[in-house]
């Protein structure tokens, strides 16, 4: 770096310059964060719209005569109910599946040497790129030779554990500093007890990611549901969704209602859990 | 691809007046005391399994009939399972795979050599089912329902429910343009075009009102709109040698005819069409667009999402244009009961007794699901309830005269290439002859794979 | 779960010494007791290994078993060899297929990567309310895909709302999902918009992860902003975009619900991807043997991301015992 380039960089800026920029800059960030989560103003804005708002061709944000019966409208059109509830107990099986097995496994993996163990990690990883989309048919078969077809266990066992998840475990219970375990091992404590008692809350912001991200997922799910599931009893709200508008009197603005409906519980979730999230993401710094 | 939807209630005096006159139907009279007998019959307690299409008609009515048999029956039980119109073929070929198929099922009549090719499927006795004959049977359908059913001299389907297309009009917008709907409907597909274009209303690049419109959303839709025009350009999907002919001279002249209304006539959107709703005839219903093609529209489906255009019956059916002026006729495609060849004998016995009951009353079957009408001829028709449904007879006429989809193991292959060819000339200009060259080398080698098994 | 987080992976970097400590007092504790806890180690791996042995390893081999086959879920599989992937070579809607996975997995994991980047930095820039539109933008990850195929297929109508606000701008009608050369970016643009947030995250906790004096010892040297991010930001966040690059292509080669909502594939084989054309063979056309061949190929192009993955990983770990 030459001499010359270096002078003008070391002229501190007047302050109000700095502050007026640090507006301008949030002011920027806020009107691109409006764009970026305009979709879903837009989701929410029109499941209150009334039906044939959809066919014009301006965008009205603020409707002029809201239409809060869309919602239960959109609920009674199909068992959604029902649906909504397959995928509350599939995701939460598949939310607690993630949490208890991975966290068993990254215990295992993070804090115990035995013969294969890296072997088993590297085995566990690669199953990366077997997802159901590749293993679709044979899974299916699997399940059906088990039984499983139409039945919850059928829709959630194939997701229930995930190769992220126990490598998410794995690195966050690498950094439990062992003496506290050697220290539990030698009052008699039990692994299983040592594990709950003292590694698991010293791993909550990874659990609460684990949990957030193995809920959303298990959430989405549709090709598997859609490939296992035969019964209208056992269908997933994805699957309802999709089929939605094939029928007469199922406006735009009731899926739309339904979208919104799907969306808030991870939502929620994420709300509940999220001074845990975000110093799971390693964001703890962030001011 | 779907239907629709109409709010009956299934007035139990009502079905009692129908029911005499069903009853005077072919062979109906035995079909009714075989019932009581197999009612008083005792036996050990049977579960069945059974499987249709999602229909807010057509589904509830058959669950009605299924119900209704089983408090007759009271040792029968039935799983009663319904899908989407679409996943229903997928949902029955991976039951089969996996020994988890139904005991009975609502074919569409595309897939039956699917079944059939495959032996999945047991023939059906027709005198279980109250008919004194084969023939008696044959002389109760249009010789082309039967033909799709029937497999080595052997029936394999019951009929239930088959339907063509007809040309919806919106007789208003006629009018508006100066047009008389009763003499100027279009008659070829000349007349269909300078039609659709004197009612298009367009705002520089953007339809506000498209003049008529082919559905664009899925591939039954678009075979089931294609294949009349392919037919009446003399056009046959396969050869002698079963090689697909789609790219011959009448192949490239009917899908001219099919582009024309976009490409010479400028009377439609497709990519509107496509992108908007599932249900393409919902622009039809919203005023969006003045003619299309369409299965039977239930008058309660107007009224639920246009109830002026039923209140003032600004709009008729009528029969699709021809290459000929005035022959014109549409697809005609339904829906057969089957069974399962794996389901044990007794409870095949079961089946043809509940296909009996469920059929034994066709009169009840319209006024709950009309206006889909049957594909039987008796028992029926001459009904005053149905005799005095608005434009019936155009309705039935379309069934009659229609052709069948093609009849082959590579329909979904058939269906889904067609459909991507037509996206491809409409959408993004791709050349026609090229376009079909492309479907039928596609065809040609989903047709070698099948037969090499 | 389909991503995961590499906040962890500076943590992972970070020598652990209580950790190597412990496994010194172990190897000293004896064999009795080390063979003991050998044994509850692997018993605590046990339940997700036995799950990924049914779930994916089973399968997987299974899948490469049919692919040799034909078999149409009702007669029994007939080995044919190769002629299943001799098929696929001839195939054009495989080969466009192909293609498109290629395309989409390079268009999306570039946009995903550099849209996370851009948001992070200026996250990063810590003005006012930045917290805040973080956790809002971070919103978009969590819609679920259903709703946002459909929200999206609404905003890209001919006459929706990303025409509307083009509109000003002097831009004319764009049939976004229906034209065959600009389908395939909708759909790249949508599945950024949903998932560049989850890297932002990522890249923000890498960027947190700098030690604020390089800033200050860069600025003293009289770099400005772009030399800075060039010369400190870049070479530090460089494991966290490798690792972004590797997720985001695994995640982009497995996609299946965007494409199937928003076009069906079209127009045409357009936005045709394998997940697609695997789904269509084996559950549609019922030719399971060549529906499972698609799935080695789609598993072979998944394999590369895995190994680089995987190197990431045994970097980090090298780093780890250094």
């Amino acid at each position: 770096m030459t001499a010359a380039s270096r002078a003008p960089a070391r002229r501190p800026r007047p302050a109000h310059l700095r502050s007026l920029r640090r507006w301008l800059g949030a002011a920027l960030l806020a009107a691109l964060t409006v764009l970026v989560v305009l979709p879903i103003l837009w989701m929410v804005t029109t499941s209150f719209q009334a039906g044939e708002k959809m066919f014009q061709l301006t965008t009205e944000w603020i409707p002029t005569v809201w239409h809060p019966e869309n919602y239960p409208n959109a609920l009674s059109r199909a068992a959604f109910p029902t649906y909504f509830f397959n995928s509350g107990v599939v995701s939460v099986a598949v939310m607690a599946g993630n949490v208890v097995f991975c966290t068993l496994a990254g215990y295992g993996l993070a804090k115990f040497r035995f013969p294969g163990d890296r072997f088993m990690l590297l085995l566990i990883l690669s199953t990366l790129m077997l997802p159901l989309e590749v293993t679709l048919v044979p899974t299916f078969l699997v399940v059906y030779n088990l039984g499983w077809v139409n039945t919850y266990q059928g829709i959630f066992g194939p997701l229930l554990v995930d190769a992220f998840g126990v490598f998410l475990m794995r690195q966050a219970i690498l950094s439990v500093p062992s003496d506290y375990i050697e220290a539990a091992r030698i009052d008699g404590a039990s692994e299983l007890r040592i594990l709950w008692q003292v590694v698991a809350p010293q791993c909550r912001p990874a659990l609460a990611v684990l949990a957030v991200l193995s809920f959303r997922d298990s959430w989405d799910q549709f090709l598997w549901p859609l490939t296992v599931v035969s019964q209208d009893e056992y269908r997933t709200f994805p699957l309802g969704l999709v089929k939605f508008g094939e029928y007469y009197g199922n406006p735009a603005t009731e899926q739309m209602a339904i979208a919104v409906l799907a969306t808030i519980p991870v939502f929620l979730l994420f709300a509940v859990l999220q001074r845990w999230v975000n110093r799971g993401f390693g964001l703890s710094g962030l001011k | 691809m779907t239907h629709t939807k109409m709010t009956t209630a299934a007035g139990a005096s009502r079905r009692e007046v129908v029911r005499g006159i069903g009853a005077a139907g072919l062979g109906l009279a035995a079909g009714a005391a075989t019932a009581r007998r197999a009612r008083a019959q005792a036996r050990g307690p049977v579960s069945l399994s059974f499987w249709t299409f999602e229909n807010p008609q057509q589904r509830p009515w058959i669950h009605k009939r299924i119900r209704l048999f089983t408090e007759r029956n009271p040792n029968v039980r039935v799983d009663f399972q319904y899908f989407p119109f679409g996943d229903l073929g997928q949902k029955l070929s991976v039951g089969f795979a996996t020994g988890t198929a139904p005991d009975g099922f609502v074919s569409q009549d595309w897939f039956m050599p699917t079944w059939l090719s495959r032996n999945l499927l047991a023939p059906l006795d027709v005198r279980k089912l109250g008919y004194a004959s084969g023939e008696a049977f044959a002389a109760d359908f249009p010789p082309a329902f039967v033909e799709g059913a029937t497999h080595n001299g052997q029936v394999y389907g019951y009929p239930l429910w088959f339907y063509g297309f007809c040309n919806y009009l919106n007789t208003r917008h006629f009018a508006e343009v100066g047009l008389d709907a009763e003499r100027d409907w279009p008659k070829s597909w000349e007349e269909l075009g300078e039609v659709a274009r004197r009612l298009t209303v367009k705002e520089g690049d953007r339809f506000v009102r498209q003049g008529f419109k082919f559905a664009m959303h899925a591939a039954q839709w678009t075979m089931i709109q294609f294949n009349p025009i392919f037919h009446q350009c003399g056009g046959r999907w396969f050869d002698a040698q079963g090689r697909c002919t789609i790219n011959s001279e009448a192949g490239v002249r009917a899908m001219t005819i099919r582009a024309s209304i976009a490409r010479q006539y400028g009377a439609e959107d497709p990519a509107d069409t496509i992108a908007t709703n599932p249900l393409p005839q919902m622009d039809w219903l919203r005023e969006r667009c003045s003619m299309f093609f369409c299965h039977p529209i239930p008058p309660a489906a107007i009224t639920s999402q246009n109830p002026r255009m039923e209140q003032e019956r600004y709009y008729r059916p009528v029969q699709y244009p021809g290459v000929e002026r005035g022959k014109g006729y549409s697809t005609t495609y339904g829906f057969n009961l089957v069974v399962n060849a794996r389901a044990p004998r007794e409870k095949q016995e079961v089946l043809h007794e509940l296909y009996r009951f469920m059929m034994s009353d066709p009169a009840d079957a319209w006024a709950d699901a009309a206006p889909f009408p049957l594909a039987r001829k008796s028992g029926w028709v001459d009904n005053p309830s149905v005799q005095r449904f608005p434009h019936v007879a155009e309705i039935i006429r379309a069934r009659d005269e229609g052709v069948p989809l093609p009849r082959t193991t590579v329909y979904n292959e058939l269906a889904d290439q067609v459909h991507r060819g037509v996206q491809r000339i409409l959408l993004n200009r791709a050349d026609i002859k090229a376009t079909l060259d492309g479907i039928a080398a596609a065809v040609d080698r989903a047709t070698e794979a099948a037969r090499r098994g | 779960m389909s991503t995961a987080h590499s906040a962890r992976l500076p943590d992972a970097a970070a020598p652990d010494r209580g950790e190597r400590a412990a496994g010194a007092r172990l190897r000293r504790g004896g064999l009795r007791f080390g063979r003991r806890l050998q044994l509850v180690g692997a018993a605590f791996v046990l339940p997700a290994l036995l799950f990924f042995l049914a779930f994916k390893f089973g399968p997987m081999l299974w899948a490469m078993e049919l692919s040799l086959s034909a078999y149409d879920m009702v007669s029994a599989p007939r080995f044919v060899g190769l002629e299943n992937y001799a098929k696929l070579a001839e195939d054009p809607v495989f080969r466009a297929s192909l293609i498109n996975t290629f395309v989409y997995i390079a268009g999306s994991t570039a946009l995903i990567t550099l849209a996370g980047l851009a948001l992070a930095l200026a996250i990063n820039t810590a003005v006012p309310g930045a917290r805040h539109c973080m956790t809002a933008m971070f919103l978009t990850n969590l819609m679920p895909i259903i709703a946002v195929t459909l929200v999206w297929r609404f905003l890209l109508h001919p006459f929706g709302l990303v025409n509307q606000l083009l509109q000003p701008f002097g831009v004319g009608r764009v049939d976004w999902l229906t034209d065959e050369n600009l389908a395939m970016p909708a759909i790249i643009a949508v599945t950024a918009w949903r998932f560049a947030p989850y890297f932002m995250v990522v890249f923000l906790a890498g960027l947190l992860a700098i030690p604020k004096d390089y800033y200050e010892a860069a600025e003293i040297d009289g770099a400005g902003v772009v030399r800075r991010f060039v010369h400190v930001t870049l070479p530090l966040l460089m494991p966290t975009l490798f690792f972004v690059v590797v997720v985001s292509a695994l995640l982009a080669s497995r996609i299946f619900l965007m494409p199937y909502i928003m076009t069906g594939g079209g127009p045409g084989d357009a936005t045709r991807v394998l997940s697609m054309l695997i789904y269509e063979t084996g559950f549609s056309y019922l030719k399971m043997g060549e529906a499972a061949a698609i799935s080695v190929v789609l598993f072979a192009i998944m394999l590369v991301f895995t190994v680089l993955q995987m190197q990431i990983f045994m970097r980090s770990e090298r780093a780890h015992l250094r």
